[in-house]
């Protein structure tokens, strides 16, 4: 069970609650976005959509199997409706997208590297699922490809920042509190922690 | 609020939630090749009615929600005129120097109708669905291993221990005298400090409601009973022939007049 592929109980109420947490902060992050894409238009919303990315990065970067982007971010829609989200049916087709698209990107790694710049490479993964999806789903064809090639390139860069690069910097900070000392990640840390005090003692 | 809603026993709270979530996904499927106002708005109308009528929810209250959205669906409008694929010839009238064609505002409405029209139907789903119920028909009926269904459960339990966490490392930054956060700026910086705190306890309480669930026998699989049983009932299939008498007519309706 120890260092088996499939998920266990633990790594999925994890996944879950990791998800939660974030559910929230999609649906505050919802009204935001929409505020802006009201006023800014959708190149501005692109801009911050890397944000919708973050739970199956943050998911996988911590727990490190495959399949767990996909399926972190479709917990994490799962409870976005459960705690009552506006948007359930695009949010649902949405988070099926975007976990495929970040989990594609870890998979043609093979599933060996979480450094930053595979994460940033799901985050990019993912935002373009999410621009596809929304391509169809809210009729952007009918804009000047000027707009939407905008739109495209600001979502690209929110996926390489804000999901990338973000979603390392929150999980290694909760990795510093101890929590995740049962996880992969926390288990890399450790390690390296005790290799750091055996360079210290040796010099 | 919600809750209220959601158990009010209306026609819609009794249709099985895996069929409601469908429903959910067909619409957004029925629009992607739609362009033209009229059939987002008879469907808006159709949905709007729907959820007051067979939903029970107070009109003052959908509206309450709805009208942020209109923002959102209005720049549809103005993307739509400004930034069109291909200019309509049907030109209106002139801001500045630019032409506003009668061709893209429609397009617009359309676009922005769809977006309203997608957050009506999912408001029919989340105000008339309870959430325990919806987990408890997806593993039912939908074949979610239970370990996945349980265990989203468990982490929407912790939901209200949030908010109250929260007041909790809010009252702990104080009395360390960090005073009240004030302005936007102040509110990011806090909003930083409060995020890592939470989460970790959030993870904290996942673990140990994990090993509680196993040490008590819960093993994830599909040989066990349920408490509550989510059944198929004769309001499903209404609900069903309804969906698919809607869609038939739509379908013929566009077939005759818009194509």
């Amino acid at each position: 069970m120890k260092n088996s592929k499939s998920l266990n109980l633990r790594e999925i109420v994890v996944i879950s609650s990791i998800s939660i947490v974030f559910g929230v902060l999609y649906l505050l992050w919802i009204f935001f976005g929409q505020l802006i894409e009201g006023i800014f238009g959708p190149v501005a919303r692109g801009l911050i959509s890397g944000f919708w990315i973050m739970a199956p990065i943050v998911c996988a970067y911590i727990i490190r199997k495959p399949g767990v982007a996909l399926v972190g971010e479709l917990i994490a829609a799962g409870t976005e409706i459960l705690v009552g989200s506006v948007s359930a049916g695009a949010v649902l087709i949405l988070g099926f997208t975007q976990g495929l698209g970040a989990e594609l990107a870890l998979a043609l790694l093979l599933y060996r590297s979480y450094k930053l710049p595979a994460l940033m490479l799901a985050g990019v993964f993912g935002t373009f699922a999410n621009f596809v999806t929304i391509y169809f789903m809210y009729g952007y064809s009918q804009y000047s490809s000027v707009i939407t090639g905008l739109m495209l390139i600001a979502m690209l860069i929110s996926g390489a920042v804000l999901a990338g690069w973000g979603s390392k910097k929150l999980a290694d900070a909760l990795c510093r509190t101890g929590v995740l000392d049962n996880f992969a990640l926390g288990k890399i840390y450790r390690e390296q922690r005790v290799n750091e005090d055996e360079l210290s003692q040796h010099s | 609020m919600l809750e209220h809603y959601q158990k009010n026993g209306f026609f819609l709270q009794e249709v099985n939630p895996t069929l409601k979530l469908f429903s959910v996904l067909i619409v957004i499927f029925f629009m992607v090749p739609v362009f033209d106002p009229w059939t987002p708005l008879l469907m808006l109308i159709i949905t709007l009615t729907l959820i007051i009528f067979l939903g029970g929810i107070s009109p003052g209250f959908l509206f309450k929600i709805l009208i942020p959205f209109s923002f959102f669906a209005f720049s549809f409008i103005w993307i739509n005129v400004v930034f069109p694929s291909d200019r309509g010839d049907t030109v209106l009238f002139f801001i500045g120097s630019m032409p506003v064609a009668l061709e893209n505002v429609l397009t617009g409405l359309s676009l922005g109708l769809r977006s309203l029209l997608f957050i009506s139907w999912s408001l029919l789903f989340v105000l008339t669905t309870e959430p325990t119920k919806l987990m408890l028909s997806l593993i039912q009926h939908c074949k979610l291993p239970p370990r996945f269904g349980y265990g989203m459960m468990a982490a929407y339990r912790f939901l209200p221990l949030f908010r109250q966490e929260l007041e909790q490392i809010r009252a702990a930054h104080r009395i360390r005298g960090l005073g009240e956060p004030r302005g936007i700026k102040d509110k990011i910086r806090e909003s930083k400090m409060v995020i890592i705190p939470l989460m970790a306890g959030a993870i904290r309480k996942a673990e140990r409601v994990a090993i509680a669930m196993e040490s008590k026998g819960f093993d994830g699989s599909r040989e066990r009973t349920y408490y509550h049983a989510v059944p198929w009932t004769k309001k499903d299939m209404f609900f069903g022939i309804f969906l698919f008498i809607l869609y038939a007519g739509l379908t013929a309706i566009r077939v005759r007049f818009v194509i």
